[in-house]
């Protein structure tokens, strides 16, 4: 791999502790019953997920990742910056990523208030994601699908605006009015903290980032579409003037590394079946609000869906997605070959997928640490290359 | 393939009204008759043949809906009524007796509490936009598509033809999707319109409240509320009939033509 490549680290915090009728819900998301939520299983759970998170820190990887969902057993971080904000003192070198709250779900002002403050709190090594929000995401919120798009647009200019102008400022749009935009504290990162859009690919979220230069993270897209949509991006940017460079582009992958192939799929596969078969379990409905989608979209992605919701097949979900189930040889081949083929030096772990236990994610994490990353890694980390520039 | 759900006898024109393609059914001769549809009409106008008999009946489609183009603009009820206001200029209707079902009964009722003069009689069939104690059945937007049909009638039959074979199929499905699009611009955040109680003594036109008695979307009890804002309004209720009354009990469709004859 040419150049410096970064290894963050994406942890979805499951509540794993699911009745044993959950396969009769037809969805995990917006309306299984919130009854099945046991206060002291998810204390002990936000326990385990934080000390994996300072695990990765600790064992060298570049930034952690943390996300945003509601009324799901599929994550237990409807607010991300609360975690973010618990992670700051204890994760001393990653750059702490939430990527992020829907900031059409959020005042505008607000958000840019608390991504300033963990900007400032980590000593400016926040870096921040905005995503239109799942469809399950309108469903959970008093927000309306068909607006989504515009709210969303309008809430990233006003966090732009208060984090790049100097304040008191003012806003007049469709959704919001402010009349002394001035938050307090500004983010530490000038002239502001990196930012990324994640999507599935709709052309809207693209053609943002192409306007704004952010990066862009597809995600639960396949493998060639995925590609498709990073080559689409680099173009409509440069279109707008911007140069979109390797490490914007992220590249999520499902990651279990073992000592042999076959002990890394004993190990692994379960818990990849729980990720696709019980934690994305949802509707069709849930999926696609009224509004939230075109027409187009919504009948492309009916077929989709049977893939990413239906039942699991292994071998399908391994063609089909970003899966590196593996020795470190096969899993450092994996992601140089993508690296190569997607135009990117950035990967995400995803190596807690589903219900794995504890034991598995900290093997996981210590072999991607010891036996991927320095191969794939030429040089200087990432964070110090960075630092030094 | 789905029953073709236009009558034959329907001319059909095409307006361009404050820029928003609108297509307008119109059969019979006689005074205006016109018709606001629910929130679609897929399951097809064949109810309102008898009433083309006595009357020219006009059956424009709403913006978002069926034939009609898209507006994302248009997000609020009193859209609608500017609308129509338009498009009556338009077709030269100074007055007109009107009909509305489910959500078009909502926009029959806010069109007569702003513009009564233009109102001869009113009638309001199975009416959405009160809000009633109970959980809201009538919150079409929350229900899985695939359910909705069979809980808009007491027999399933009626409508039937006009579905697809293919409960997947892809164009039906993304027909309605587009509508369900329209609804959510209009009620995502209010399923109901908490002002329009407050306007509701403006009916001061005849009125006739129709019902089916085995409404499952809107029931009864969405009924008496109705009632309880028009005291002076003729109601009647229709058996073996549930949310399109008018599709199913033929003695409704008479009902509402003696009414306005």
């Amino acid at each position: 791999m040419a150049g410096n490549a970064r290894f963050d680290f994406i942890h979805f915090m499951h509540y794993v502790h699911l009745p044993e009728n959950q396969k009769e819900f037809r969805s995990l998301w917006v309306d299984f019953p919130n009854k099945y939520f046991d206060p002291e299983k998810g204390h002990s759970l936000y326990q385990r997920y934080l000390s994996e998170l300072v695990l990765a820190d600790t064992l060298g990887f570049d930034a952690i990742v943390v996300n945003e969902h509601h009324n799901t057993a599929y994550s237990l971080m409807p607010a991300p910056n609360l975690i973010a904000a618990s992670l700051i003192p204890q994760v001393r070198n990653a750059k702490i990523c939430v990527w992020g709250t829907p900031p059409n779900l959020e005042y505008p002002n607000r958000l840019a208030e608390e991504y300033a403050m963990l900007d400032v709190l980590s000593q400016g090594r926040l870096e921040v994601a905005f995503p239109l929000g799942t469809g399950m995401e309108y469903w959970s919120n008093p927000i309306n699908p068909s607006t989504a798009r515009a709210r969303y647009r309008e809430s990233i200019d006003i966090i732009l605006q208060a984090w790049t102008q100097d304040g008191p400022t003012t806003y007049y749009g469709d959704f919001y009015t402010y009349r002394y935009l001035n938050p307090w504290p500004r983010p530490m990162q000038k002239p502001h903290p990196p930012c990324y859009i994640v999507g599935t690919g709709s052309p809207e979220t693209i053609d943002i980032a192409a306007q704004l230069g952010f990066g862009y993270a597809s995600v639960f897209v396949t493998k060639q579409r995925a590609r498709e949509l990073n080559e689409k991006l680099r173009r409509t940017a440069a279109e707008h003037g911007h140069h979109i460079r390797p490490e914007q582009l992220p590249l999520q992958v499902i990651t279990y590394v073992a000592e042999t192939e076959q002990k890394a799929r004993d190990e692994g596969i379960d818990h990849i079946r729980f990720f696709f078969e019980d934690a994305l379990r949802t509707t069709p409905t849930f999926l696609a609000p009224p509004g939230y989608l075109s027409v187009e979209q919504l009948k492309m992605r009916a077929a989709l869906a049977d893939k990413l919701h239906g039942a699991f097949n292994f071998d399908n979900v391994n063609e089909s997605f970003f899966v590196a189930v593996g020795t470190a040889d096969q899993v450092v081949e994996k992601l140089e070959q993508w690296g190569e083929q997607m135009g990117t030096n950035h990967f995400v772990m995803l190596a807690a997928p589903g219900n794995m236990p504890n034991w598995k994610v900290v093997k996981n994490l210590n072999l991607i640490a010891q036996d991927v990353i320095p191969r794939v890694r030429v040089g200087a980390p990432y964070e110090r290359r960075v630092a030094a520039e | 393939m789905p029953a073709q759900p236009i009558p034959a006898q329907f001319k059909r024109e095409t307006h361009t009204v404050n820029g928003v393609k609108t297509v307008v059914l119109t059969a019979g001769k006689g005074e205006p008759l016109v018709f606001l549809h629910g929130a679609g009409i897929w399951h097809g106008l064949n109810f309102t043949l008898p009433w083309t008999e006595k009357f020219r009946v006009i059956v424009p489609f709403h913006p978002g809906f069926a034939e009609s183009g898209d507006d994302p603009a248009m997000n609020d009820m009193h859209d609608y009524v500017m609308h129509y206001l338009d498009l009556f200029d338009a077709l030269g209707i100074a007055k007109t007796r009107l009909v509305g079902f489910s959500l078009g009964g909502w926009m029959a009722a806010k069109f007569a509490a702003e513009q009564g003069h233009r109102v001869e009689r009113l009638v309001l069939v199975a009416p959405a936009g009160l809000r009633g104690k109970e959980r809201p059945k009538g919150d079409v937007l929350s229900l899985p598509p695939e359910q909705i049909p069979s809980l808009l009638v007491s027999n399933f039959d009626v409508i039937k033809p006009y579905l697809p074979e293919n409960p997947k199929d892809l164009d039906f499905m993304g027909e309605r999707y587009r509508e369900g699009g329209t609804l959510a611009r209009l009620l995502w955040e209010h399923p109901y319109d908490t002002k329009l109680p407050r306007y509701l003594h403006r009916l001061t036109m005849p009125t006739l409240l129709a019902w089916g008695e085995d409404d499952k979307l809107l029931p009864m009890q969405t009924a008496e509320l109705w009632r309880r804002h028009l005291p002076k309004a003729e109601f009647k209720t229709f058996k073996g009939a549930g949310h399109l009354v008018l599709d199913e009990n033929r003695e409704a469709v008479d009902a509402v033509a003696r009414f306005l004859s």
